[in-house]
């Protein structure tokens, strides 16, 4: 009964969206508060109904509801009750669910948040959101129903693909979703802004909060998804590259200029016309993200070509919202006032180069993943644009940029001095240069990259550091006043320092894998196998069972140039209702890296292919992420208004505190 | 009829939820009406804080200042041009447009949309049944683990391996299932029926296709009884997936002449034969009125209309499924098992008899 | 500087980013490129030894040995034609004998192939594109519900 009252939940959001469209724009455009004001109260009743929908979907699944046909595709009655939640959205028709589920909440929250948003806003806003609800809904209740029923009912369901049988794949899609459909509320916001054709600092300070919630939870989505391949995958790597990973990034890229552009505007009242645009090719980036993922055209070309409905369906929502932001772009923008001036040499100027090169990495990447599948559709010719490409194109655009970042962080608003802000980072250079000198001579004739890397890093956590140090503290002041001083920031700078540092502990993290060993052997009981100082030994191999799934898990000690670290436990599982095999690779952190131990086949003669690697500092790559994450959820909490103020040339270099 | 109680309540809570808003004069606030000037208001109030707790300097807090007022007295000269209009009688009409709007989209298209794709009549199986369900589920995969665990401590153990392998099979883990027959054939030493049903397995593993390891399993079987019908039939097939008709056609003869009378296979090996364009003898080979494929396709039709009009067992219900696939029409085999599953939906052991039917036919497309 | 003279200054700025770029992405694009072919490609196309490509197919029944060392040889068919792989390394979990597999390397000769990465299916509703394409053109693909293990 619930799943019947669900789907028509689901059916009566639909008909509330339709609503939430219509009403307050033309209310909006009549300027009629009471037409408006339908508005948030049917953005909350459309959060009640799709989140009733989504309960009762979760409520099959707990109960293991075997006549729907999601339920029985996806989940089975062994499974854990975790797993059984997280099956719910690890699906297509489930995560769409969760897609629209996130879509109602933030307009909810939008629709709540009735005295900070002016009110013309909030109604065009509304009304743009609701037209992506109403088009998801369509797409989920024509194409992809998660409520079909199935008569007679199974008697057993086919179990959650084992891959994603994983707190890391439970929380994943929830994290990632957010990030890519909080864009979604700067999209409608930038629509808003067009639709009115007024857009001021009111505006920036208004979206800001959004997409720095939306650019933090996909930062954690990105780390956890790439950690979960990590150690999921069993190849030791933890970003390969893929068309899906990408389709990740290209947004994030896109936000990450997004959130500096918006800075820009809401404290200079510049780069309007830019920054509407980014909101713009930020959603439409998470739409191609979403359609990449969702529609099977990764999986082939011709396979979406053969089962059009559910790829022509999104494919049609892409263009629908891409063009017809667009084109409102290309209809309003030149409207738009132009707003203050900044010299080429400011943050402000800083801040653009940031966009230029984030924006280019961004195209590269949209490139690298688009292309083969353009080349295919044209000539039928099928290539992979894999890691070379990506290291060629990707990297020098991201170096320069991370080269000018404590540069940027350090000018001044309006107009800013090259040279003094040379002066102000001196000791950062010293530092960070002694820093790769000490690697080379430490690791001589190790790899090249690595120091440098790890030298970029050093430059980049002690560059944003400096920024607090030179705001506080000055020759003569007393540690106690300085601290204070520090302590009374503002919190955004605090965020920016803190996820600016989190961007060099990645950096270094990344740096690090050249100094990655590794070794393959097949071992027998009792045999050892190496990879640089670190070695393991193979104890025994262990059966167990499980409820759904049998598994031979191989027990190592761990060895460092002989002393014994401890033991891990690397298994190779068997997922019997699909039959499956996945590799659990075994882990053991050793400070901030890790031994990674994988298995292969075990042989007739009881041997077992391993390979073992030693990755020194691979969690800083993480640590970094969540860093940057954490500094986006700190500049969240700043509620002060702020305004770029310039700093005059003459002031002391001592005493020039750029004021925020 | 109760779901559609509840389903017309939540489409009145939805409309109510737009009429509402619609119905009520409500005082907008200052901040709602006029927000721009606010923000800018409170900006410069900012920065004069920022000022006296010394984070700004004098000279920095002015500039700063001087920008906010400008924006301030710009924000102020535009709000003037667009007031809000709530009342007077065009107002009135919006609302009462918005309203019908409301009261006529909300419904059509919820119920237009569930009543295409929803499936109202279908209610809930009763709780217990699926309490009990799972129950089962558990109790074999209990049953399981526990022989698995005592397998592992006991690999040697012939007989566990021998109980648990058509177990596997049931559960569909065919390849499991032939491990364990082939663990036990080891330790429990070769036995005719121990072979078969290894080499059947074997069979099924690769759906239907007789290998040359399965060959050599049925070859030991014979070898061991001459009469060994179920190893005897495979490799008759074995012969014909060989493309040898003439061997696969003498063998299944042979297997027909030297089997009992009404024995099971015994259609399963007349259909192969008929398949191979071999003509039923007519008449002779004993007094027993042999059985054309005419009449079997009568008995079949009319266990069906008895099955149809007063219902059966499941038993009955299986019989049909296999002869249907016998006669070589899958089409209306599947037909039969979706149809058995839904008469049979309260059994549950007629069920699993269904689903072990449909297994052992390879009916999986009809199986969920 | 005029306002002029500060857009000139951003144009010119962006306009050299975006040269870079597409500098960086053509010059990647001829050399980073990996063509995708199957065993009967490379013997229409005629491709020369040492060529790096990717290699599709189905793993031929019987012919994976192992030995010493992770050693790995199997041959990769497709309907026409057959290759002989060498690998080193750990499998992936779905390796198997009649698997759509994809193995990235460089051509030894005319029929041997020197692997540096194998992928197999990733799970059931991933097929690497080009094997699927491939099989399916040959008439091999057996379609998402075969190729799903058994399932109750």
């Amino acid at each position: 009964m619930i799943v019947e009252a669900g789907h028509f939940a689901l059916a009566l959001a639909l008909g509330l969206s339709l609503i939430q469209f219509i009403v307050p724009l033309w209310g909006a455009r009549a300027n009629d508060p009471v037409l408006m004001s339908v508005g948030p109260v049917t953005g909350l009743a459309v959060f009640v109904c799709i989140a009733f929908s989504f309960l009762a979907l979760t409520v099959a699944y707990v109960t293991s509801d075997f006549s729907v046909v999601n339920v029985v595709e996806n989940s089975h009655s062994a499974k854990p009750l975790i797993y059984k939640i997280s099956g719910v959205w690890g699906n297509h028709e489930g995560s769409m669910l969760l897609w629209v589920l996130i879509l109602a909440l933030f307009g909810s929250v939008v629709a709540l948040a009735k005295d900070s948003i002016p009110m013309r806003l909030q109604a065009n806003t509304l009304a743009v959101q609701a037209a992506i609800t109403i088009a998801f809904l369509l797409f989920i209740l024509l194409t992809s129903n998660p409520f079909t029923r199935l008569i007679p009912a199974a008697a057993e369901g086919q179990d959650l693909n084992p891959l994603l049988q994983d707190p890391g794949l439970a929380i994943h899609p929830p994290l990632l979703y957010i990030g890519y459909v909080g864009f979604s509320i700067s999209f409608a916001f930038a629509c808003a802004a067009l639709i009115d054709g007024r857009i001021d600092a009111v505006w920036a300070r208004i979206v800001r909060p959004w997409t720095l919630g939306a650019w933090a939870f996909l930062t954690l989505g990105i780390a956890m998804g790439s950690y979960w391949a990590y150690y999921e995958l069993g190849w030791g790597g933890w970003w390969f590259w893929d068309p899906v990973e990408n389709a990740s990034l290209m947004p994030w890229l896109a936000g990450t200029a997004l959130l500096h552009s918006t800075v820009v505007m809401e404290k200079r009242d510049a780069l309007k016309v830019w920054t509407i645009l980014l909101a713009i090719l930020t959603f439409s980036l998470s739409l191609l993200g979403t359609f990449l993922v969702r529609s099977g055209v990764l999986t082939s070309v011709h396979s979406f070509a053969v089962d059009p409905e559910r790829g022509t369906f999104i494919l049609g929502i892409l263009i629908l919202f891409i063009g017809g932001s667009l084109a409102l772009f290309a209809w309003r923008a030149p409207m738009l006032k132009q707003g203050g001036l900044f010299a080429p040499v400011s943050r402000e100027g800083a801040l653009v180069v940031n966009n230029l090169f984030l924006a280019t990495a961004c195209a590269t990447v949209l490139i690298g993943t688009l292309y083969p599948l353009a080349l295919e559709v044209v000539t039928g010719e099928k290539i992979s644009v894999g890691e070379p490409f990506f290291n060629l194109t990707f990297i020098p655009l991201i170096l320069p940029l991370l080269l000018l970042l404590p540069f940027g962080q350090t000018l001044a608003w309006k107009r800013g001095n090259f040279l003094g802000t040379a002066q102000r980072l001196y000791a950062v250079f010293g530092i960070s240069l002694l820093a790769t000198i000490a690697m080379f001579a430490f690791e001589y004739g190790g790899p090249v990259a690595a120091p440098l890397g790890i030298g970029l890093g050093v430059y980049l956590i002690l560059g944003s550091l400096n920024e607090i140090v030179t705001r506080s503290w000055a020759k003569g002041t007393p540690l106690s006043v300085a601290w204070r001083k520090a302590a009374n920031l503002p919190r955004s700078t605090w965020g920016t320092v803190i996820a600016h540092a989190g961007v060099g502990l990645t950096v270094i993290g990344i740096a690090a894998t050249a100094w990655g060993v590794e070794g393959l052997a097949t071992v027998k009981l009792g045999e050892r196998i190496k990879a640089g100082d670190y070695e393991a030994r193979l104890e025994r191999v262990v059966p167990r069972t499980e409820a759904n799934y049998r598994e031979d898990a191989a027990v190592f000690t761990i060895y460092r140039q002989g002393h014994e670290l401890g033991t891990l436990e690397s298994m190779k599982r068997l997922y019997v209702t699909r039959g499956m095999p996945t590799t659990e690779a075994g882990i053991m952190t050793v400070g901030l890296g890790q031994v990674y131990v994988s298995l292969g086949e075990v042989q007739n003669d009881g041997s077992v292919g391993v390979r073992i690697y030693y990755k020194p500092l691979v969690l800083l790559i993480w640590i970094g992420s969540v860093v940057m994450a954490l500094g986006g959820g700190i500049s969240l909490t700043d509620r002060r208004l702020r305004i770029g103020a310039p700093v005059r040339a003459k002031i002391p270099a001592a005493a020039a505190v750029p004021a925020e | 009829m109760v779901i559609w109680i509840i389903l017309l309540l939540m489409t009145a809570a939805a409309v109510m939820a737009v009429l509402w808003p619609l119905s009520r004069h409500r005082g907008f606030t200052a901040q709602q009406l006029d927000p721009d000037t606010q923000f800018y208001r409170e900006q410069i109030a900012e920065i004069e804080r920022d000022r006296e707790r010394g984070a700004l300097l004098d000279s920095e807090a002015e500039a700063a200042k001087a920008e906010a007022g400008r924006r301030l007295l710009r924000a102020t000269g535009m709000t003037a041009a667009d007031a809000f209009v709530a009342l007077g009688e065009p107002a009135l009409r919006r609302r009462r447009a918005a309203s019908t709007l409301a009261l006529s989209m909300i419904p059509i298209i919820a119920l237009a949309l569930y009543g295409a794709y929803g499936s109202p009549h279908f209610m809930a199986r009763p709780p217990e049944r699926q309490a009990q369900q799972q129950g089962g589920n558990f109790d074999l995969m209990t049953a399981v683990s526990q022989i698995e665990a005592h397998l592992a401590q006991n690999p040697q153990d012939g007989r566990g391996w021998e109980v648990v392998a058509p177990v596997y099979f049931r559960m569909g883990r065919v390849d499991d299932a032939v491990k364990a027959y082939e663990t036990a054939v080891r330790y429990l030493g070769p036995s005719t029926e121990r072979l078969s049903n290894y080499g059947e397995t074997m069979v099924l593993a690769k759906d239907g296709l007789v290998s040359a390891e399965a060959q050599a399993v049925f070859e030991q079987a014979v070898k061991l009884d001459g009469q060994a019908f179920k190893a005897r039939y495979y490799l008759a097939v074995a012969a014909e997936q060989d493309g040898k008709a003439d061997k696969a056609k003498q063998a299944y003869a042979e297997l027909l002449a030297s089997s009992p009378e009404g024995a099971p296979w015994a259609g399963a090996v007349k259909q192969r034969l008929a398949s191979l364009g071999v003509e039923q003898p007519v008449a002779g080979q004993g007094d027993a009125p042999q059985i054309g494929a005419e009449d079997i396709a009568r008995m079949v039709s009319g266990l069906a209309e008895r099955l149809e009009s007063q219902g059966g067992s499941p038993e009955e219900w299986a019989r049909l499924i296999r002869s249907y696939t016998v006669l070589g029409q899958r089409d209306k085999a599947v037909a039969t098992a979706a149809r058995a599953r839904q008469v049979l939906a309260q059994d549950n052991a007629g069920l699993k008899t269904i689903d072990a039917m449909t297994r052992e036919l390879k009916l999986t497309d009809a199986a969920p | 500087m005029t306002r002029k003279q500060r857009r000139l200054t951003l144009i010119g700025f962006a306009g050299g980013v975006l040269a870079l770029a597409l500098g960086l992405v053509l010059y990647a694009m001829n050399d980073t490129i990996v063509f995708f072919n199957s065993p009967a490609d490379i013997q229409a196309k005629n491709v020369q030894p040492g060529t790096r490509l990717r290699l599709g197919g189905l793993v031929k029944e019987g012919t994976v040995q192992r030995g010493a060392d992770q050693q790995i040889r199997f041959e990769v068919m497709d309907a026409q034609a057959t290759m002989q792989v060498h690998y080193k390394g750990l499998l992936p979990d779905l390796f198997r004998e009649g698997q759509g597999i994809v193995a990235e390397g460089v051509l030894e000769s005319a029929t041997v192939f020197r692997a540096d990465s194998v992928l197999a299916k990733h799970d059931e509703n991933y097929m690497p594109r080009e094997v699927a394409d491939t099989l399916k053109k040959q008439g091999h693909w057996m379609g998402e519900a075969n190729a799903a293990p058994k399932t109750q």
